[in-house]
């Protein structure tokens, strides 16, 4: 039997990694002010979990793409399971161990690594026990079928919020039905009700948080590019974490002032900017340090990322919380990606090529992650089209046995030559 | 000034010169431990370069596994850089370059100018590669000529993995000591197709446009050649030392380079 105790110093050393990462940013005279922000929210938000239980309050454990705005309206302290985990792994090294632990539940080594690290990181007592667990089939089956795992490691009750493929009004329906049954669920299970009002603030939080993504969008068609090559992630992290949240609007504000001021006064992310490249997916989160540097030597810059950064058209209305929460699960880039593949995708590659001046793609195919990888020469083919050259890496998001930063450079360099040389 | 090309490989370096008046020299050695004293000791020998000193009217482009080793290299090129030049070199009309060496294998998709246009390699296992047909050619006891010759009176072979060069082992090694055995030929047709559906798969992902050259040190085996013609439908192009094509590109580069400086 695996033992399930809470150990507080894993998130501790998170929280501990974060202020490290302000502190010296604040001794940085280079250093961006909304990079600070950030990391005092990420301190906030998982001491805010480390505290949960002292102070008596619920936690939810929910998985990725799961309308947190629902948790902060009715007070309750969400936990980002993946990102905490690779949080945990990144700023403690133990993804080794994480992933065996979740080998040790029986799950496959082809499963992916985020799922499968995630069911460890319970059973190996890294992340805090919930009260409940939510997941939803948004964006991926493996997600569906996690969620149920979770709920069964940590003896807790949970909900599957059943996110339709589709985007029709039955369909949009159907979806608010669903959250107003986790709604339910979540009031009879920590006795606290939802609070309306607050949705409501909340909703127009995110939906100025919307615009402001787009606006940071707007920014990085700039050429040279102000945003930094991984700066994406930052972006990611921002929505997984504190939808609708006041210091989410004050980062994204502070970030876009910072953007403009560079847009302005024609200065990139890269000291020489040769090359603008289109991502898919995430990179190897143990090599973002290697990226950012080679993306310095080449001069290569991720300007977009059709599928985290590019939301989609709309508003979200106060007035109508449940809906707008409905909505914006519309509205997120990965969406594009969800159930069958449409035109939508296809053409947000190709409006993405054109509006943000792409040199060439670099698809970083999770090898673990068939619904993504389905897509590679799908995209690859539009984008040849294009004559806009794709590399696909072949990489595990987390394990960093797969991918090695040598033959990660290896292919680099073998595409920047490419592309230099057309 | 002579344009210098050396390809570090894993098991050899090669060492291509283009004279100014286009002329195109080479040879081949084993890379050893210090591939640097090989190239230099190469060089001496077998192309009159006593001194390999920039500025000594040498210009010097290094490419493949090991060219971080050369520290006497005035630049140094990716793997599929230089063997796209090399091709267009050598076969201005291919479009396609089939690469297959000791560990690695590419298909580059080469435009009129002698630049990629798609590439894709694969690099994770040996199967497919030419570590994988030496260590089969020791189980099979004969030679890689010996071999390829063999497989030539092969009216089929046996289905033989070729996701997996550990898997291909034993089952060659099971066809070898089955009884009957598999016959020699039958078997060294199969470790080919193994090969070549390797490649194949390489190919489909970025496609084949007509012609296509195979390089690298395996296209010395004409029996594997033969199969992936096959394979593909049509004849391939094949130049007499398919192994020298990376270098020779790296040579190609080393003399644009010099053009470049010339202001021509």
């Amino acid at each position: 039997m695996i033992d399930i105790t809470e150990k507080k110093e894993r998130i501790e050393s998170i929280i501990r990694a974060c202020r490290i990462m302000q502190r010296m940013n604040k001794a940085r005279p280079d250093a961006r002010e909304s990079e600070i922000i950030y990391y005092d929210m990420l301190s906030n938000y998982f001491t805010r979990l480390q505290n949960a239980r002292d102070e008596g309050k619920f936690v939810a454990g929910h998985t990725v793409f799961f309308p947190a705005e629902i948790l902060y309206a009715m007070d309750i302290v969400p936990m980002h399971t993946e990102t905490t985990t690779w949080m945990i792994s990144l700023f403690t090294g133990e993804c080794a161990d994480l992933l065996s632990a979740g080998t040790a539940l029986g799950l496959a080594s082809e499963i992916c690594t985020p799922h499968r690290g995630l069911a460890g990181a319970f059973a190996a007592g890294a992340l805090p026990r919930p009260d409940v667990m939510l997941w939803s089939n948004l964006i991926c089956d493996n997600t569906a079928k996690s969620g149920e795992l979770l709920m069964e490691i940590n003896h807790c009750p949970g909900f599957f919020l059943d996110h339709p493929f589709q985007h029709s009004e039955d369909e949009r329906k159907y979806l608010i039905g669903e959250l107003d049954s986790m709604i339910r669920f979540l009031e009879e299970q920590s006795g606290q009700k939802m609070d309306w009002e607050r949705l409501a603030e909340i909703i127009a939080c995110m939906d100025r948080q919307i615009e402001l993504f787009r606006e940071i969008c707007e920014l990085r068609k700039a050429v040279p590019s102000p945003f930094h090559t991984q700066g994406f992630l930052e972006l990611l992290t921002i929505d997984y974490l504190f939808p609708g949240q006041p210091e989410a609007i004050h980062y994204l504000e502070t970030l876009r002032q910072e953007l403009a001021d560079k847009v302005e006064r024609g200065v990139g992310a890269v000291s020489s900017e040769r090359f603008r490249l289109m991502s898919f997916f995430i990179p190897p989160m143990y090599l973002i340090g290697f990226l950012e540097r080679i993306s310095q030597e080449y001069g290569a810059v991720s300007v977009t990322e059709p599928f985290f950064t590019y939301w989609g058209e709309g508003r979200l209305d106060p007035n109508r919380p449940l809906e707008s929460v409905a909505e914006k699960s519309y509205m997120i880039p990965e969406v594009r990606m969800y159930g069958p593949l449409d035109d939508r995708a296809l053409k947000s590659i190709v409006g993405c090529v054109e509006q943000y001046k792409v040199d060439g793609a670099i698809y970083y195919a999770d090898v673990g992650c068939r619904h993504t990888c389905a897509t590679v020469k799908l995209f690859k083919d539009i984008l040849n089209d294009m004559d806009v050259p794709m590399l696909t890496l072949d990489c595990d998001v987390v394990d960093p046995t797969f991918t090695s930063e040598e033959e990660m450079r290896k292919k680099l360099e073998q595409f920047f030559e490419l592309l230099e040389d057309r | 000034m002579k344009a210098l090309g050396i390809d570090v490989g894993s098991l050899t370096t090669k060492v291509a010169v283009l004279d100014g008046d286009g002329t195109l020299r080479f040879t081949v050695t084993p890379s050893g431990d210090d591939p640097e004293s090989s190239a230099k000791a190469a060089l001496a020998k077998h192309l009159g370069q006593p001194e390999l000193n920039p500025g000594n009217n040498l210009y010097l482009v290094s490419t493949g596994i090991g060219s971080r080793l050369l520290r006497f290299s005035q630049q140094q090129k990716a793997i599929t850089t230089c063997l796209a030049r090399g091709v267009h070199f050598l076969f201005p009309s291919a479009r396609t370059a089939i690469d297959i060496g000791a560990e690695t294998c590419n298909v580059i998709r080469v435009n009129e100018r002698g630049r990629i246009n798609d590439w894709v390699s694969h690099d994770k296992c040996a199967a497919g590669t030419g570590v994988f047909l030496q260590k089969m050619a020791k189980i099979m006891q004969m030679t890689l000529e010996e071999m390829s010759e063999i497989s030539f009176h092969a009216n089929s072979g046996p289905e033989i993995t070729s996701t997996c060069a550990v898997f291909a082992e034993s089952e060659v090694i099971s066809h070898v000591h089955r009884d009957p055995p598999t016959p020699k030929e039958e078997i060294a047709a199969g470790i080919y197709s193994s090969v070549v559906s390797r490649v194949m798969t390489l190919c489909k992902r970025i496609g084949i446009e007509k012609d296509v050259a195979v390089v690298g040190g395996v296209a010395l085996n004409r029996g594997l050649v033969n199969i992936l013609e096959r394979e593909i439908g049509f004849k391939v192009l094949v130049p007499d030392s398919p192994q020298i094509a990376a270098a020779v590109g790296a040579a190609v580069v080393a003399r644009d380079n010099i053009e470049k400086m010339a202001g021509k």
